[in-house]
């Protein structure tokens, strides 16, 4: 049985200037393993991945035939049971980091909430644990960066303490919205190995959206392709640079190559058909 | 003499009885109409520099000259339509309670510049932006969105420099080529000045003509355009930066 099982997903946002159809029928099944989610700029990526946790804010509305998280279905669950989820089973990296970190209160308090209010351990051993998190993500000063506020952060540090945060309570299911775009590509390997290992060893699952073609396809096992809300190919990550929908392909060409020539980059002629 | 001009830069944060040195004595010159690029570790203190220029920073030593003219701390409205930041969080740098249209819109107020329908209709359709978004706000737009109104906001006064820190990483492939050859494009045309951050390598080459690798604060190697392509760096951290990023070499 998959860990998470999605079955025409639709988010829309009712707007004054019309209906918003975000997610448009989204249909796939996680197991334990790394599925990536790549796709255009406002195709539903975000928008999908924060429907599994019921995160939409209103007038947007989620609408789904199932979705169904480790035999519990979400679409069910009343709000409580949801915010049992949010969390400990499944955790969410924004794509936002330091606007979803709460701005006024210091990154070590929010780094051991968690552990002091659900896990009731001590002081000590919340904030050891807090520390020993921020080092597995590459954090070079984890006493200083803990009596710091969101701000005093750089982008690629908000990002990895917001993945710091999202592993403390070791959930089944972690949603991760661009997790390492701001990181060099040396501590995003770091990064990458703690994720792998997870998946490997503790079973979990995990959803990856990036708009990195090429580290989706040496890091993940499978990819879903997005465009204008729909799911336009499903294929093993180890074949997305050979990709056969027209779509994928274009944006493969888009890409620019270290020695490569200085014209223009090709673009991409988008297609109305694709996403009918 | 080069347009920017930073000598021996260094930066420190005072955050309750912690020292952080973010950066330690960096130079580096950019010349007129040259696109600079600066990539190394995650922490390293490029967005400082970037903000230092801005004068968002705390400066504690060196000097910082624009056109051969010493940077004072209060930057005023000329500063400001010469020299344009796009930040490297566009959320934070985006007022929630204003549309599309008046986070546009008002650096032509500011400045008594006209035309503004015309103006923002043409700022849109740059970054590839549906004109319906004009009176949306922030959080009803995507992460690439943001990011995009975010570049056209900076393109508004039409600057003579612009500092770019990680302009296209929340893009798709083809929003993220379509968006450099805009800049590259007016580059071009209208003779800018750059100074970017990537963590892409590949993005760095296609759009940079010199870089500095930067790591704990600290200028590490600065490598010309070919240099980084052919992989003739001498230091072990620009090395293991290119080693990493094979996946996006030509061959490759
Ligand atoms: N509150 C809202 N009201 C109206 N439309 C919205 C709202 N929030 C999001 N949208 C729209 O929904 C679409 C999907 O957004 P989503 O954030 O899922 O995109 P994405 O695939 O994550 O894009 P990106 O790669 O740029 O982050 C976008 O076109 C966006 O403009
Ligand atoms: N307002 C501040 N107060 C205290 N420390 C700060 C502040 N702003 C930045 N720092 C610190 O300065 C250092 C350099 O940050 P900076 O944002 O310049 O890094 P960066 O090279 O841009 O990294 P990234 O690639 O992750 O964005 C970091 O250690 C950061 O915590
Ligand atoms: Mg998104
Ligand atoms: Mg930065």
């Amino acid at each position: 049985m998959s860990l998470l099982s999605v079955r025409n997903l639709r988010v829309t946002f009712d707007t004054e200037a019309g209906l918003v159809e975000a997610v448009r029928g989204v249909s796939f099944d996680l197991g334990r393993e790394r599925l990536g989610i790549v796709g255009e700029s406002g195709s539903g990526k975000t928008m999908t991945g924060r429907a599994v946790l019921r995160l939409i804010r209103p007038p947007g509305k989620i609408t789904a035939d199932s979705m169904v998280f480790d035999g519990q279905d979400l679409m069910a669950a009343s709000e409580r049971d949801m915010r049992a989820l949010r969390g400990p089973r499944i955790a969410m990296v924004m794509q936002d980091p330091k606007y979803s970190l709460n701005p006024v209160m210091k990154v070590g308090a929010q780094l051991m909430e968690g552990l002091r209010q659900r896990d009731k351990v001590s002081a000590q051993i919340a904030y050891d644990k807090a520390i020993e998190a921020l080092e597995a993500v590459q954090i070079r000063d984890p006493e200083r960066v803990m009596d710091a506020y969101p701000h005093e952060l750089s982008g690629g540090m908000g990002q990895r303490v917001m993945i710091a945060m999202m592993l403390i309570p070791n959930p089944d299911l972690l949603i991760a919205d661009e997790p390492t775009s701001a990181l060099d590509v040396t501590v995003q390997a770091e990064v990458l190995a703690i994720l792998d290992g997870l998946v490997r060893n503790r079973g979990m699952g995990l959803i990856f959206i990036s708009h990195d073609l090429r580290l989706v396809a040496r890091f993940c096992d499978r990819v879903l392709v997005m465009y204008k809300g729909k799911v336009v190919e499903e294929l093993a990550a180890k074949d997305l640079l050979a990709a056969k929908h027209p779509y994928t392909q274009g944006l493969l060409n888009c890409l620019p190559r270290i020695g490569g020539p200085r014209q223009p980059l090709p673009g991409l002629d988008r297609n109305a058909d694709w996403a009918v | 003499m080069a347009l920017i001009e930073i000598d021996n830069l260094s930066v420190t944060f005072l955050s309750k009885g912690h020292k952080v040195h973010a950066v330690k004595g960096v130079s580096l010159a950019v010349e007129a109409r040259e696109s600079f690029g600066l990539v190394g570790e995650s922490g390293s203190g490029k967005s400082t520099i970037l903000r230092a220029i801005c004068g968002l920073a705390p400066v504690s030593g060196g000097s910082i000259r624009i056109g051969g003219q010493v940077l004072n701390s209060k930057a005023g409205k000329s500063f400001a339509a010469r020299v344009q930041m796009v930040f490297q969080d566009p959320y934070a740098s985006l007022h929630p309670r204003h549309t599309i249209d008046r986070t546009l819109s008002e650096p032509l107020a500011i400045h008594g510049l006209g035309d503004t329908d015309a103006r923002v209709m043409k700022a849109l359709d740059d970054v590839g932006l549906p004109r319906s978004f004009r009176f949306r706000f922030p959080h009803q737009l995507s992460g690439g969105q943001r990011q995009r109104v975010a570049i056209a906001r900076a393109l508004m006064l039409e600057p003579e420099i612009l500092l770019l820190d990680e302009p296209t990483s929340a893009l798709d492939a083809s929003v993220q080529a379509e968006t450099l050859n805009l800049l590259n494009r007016l580059r071009a045309e209208r003779g800018l000045t750059f100074l970017m951050v990537s963590h892409d390598l590949a993005v760095i080459d296609h759009m940079c003509d010199r870089i500095l690798v930067m790591q704990h604060g600290q200028a590490v190697e600065e490598l010309t355009r070919d240099a980084l392509a052919t992989a003739q760096m001498k230091t072990d951290y620009a090395r293991s930066l290119f080693a990493a990023s094979a996946d996006r070499m030509l061959a490759g």
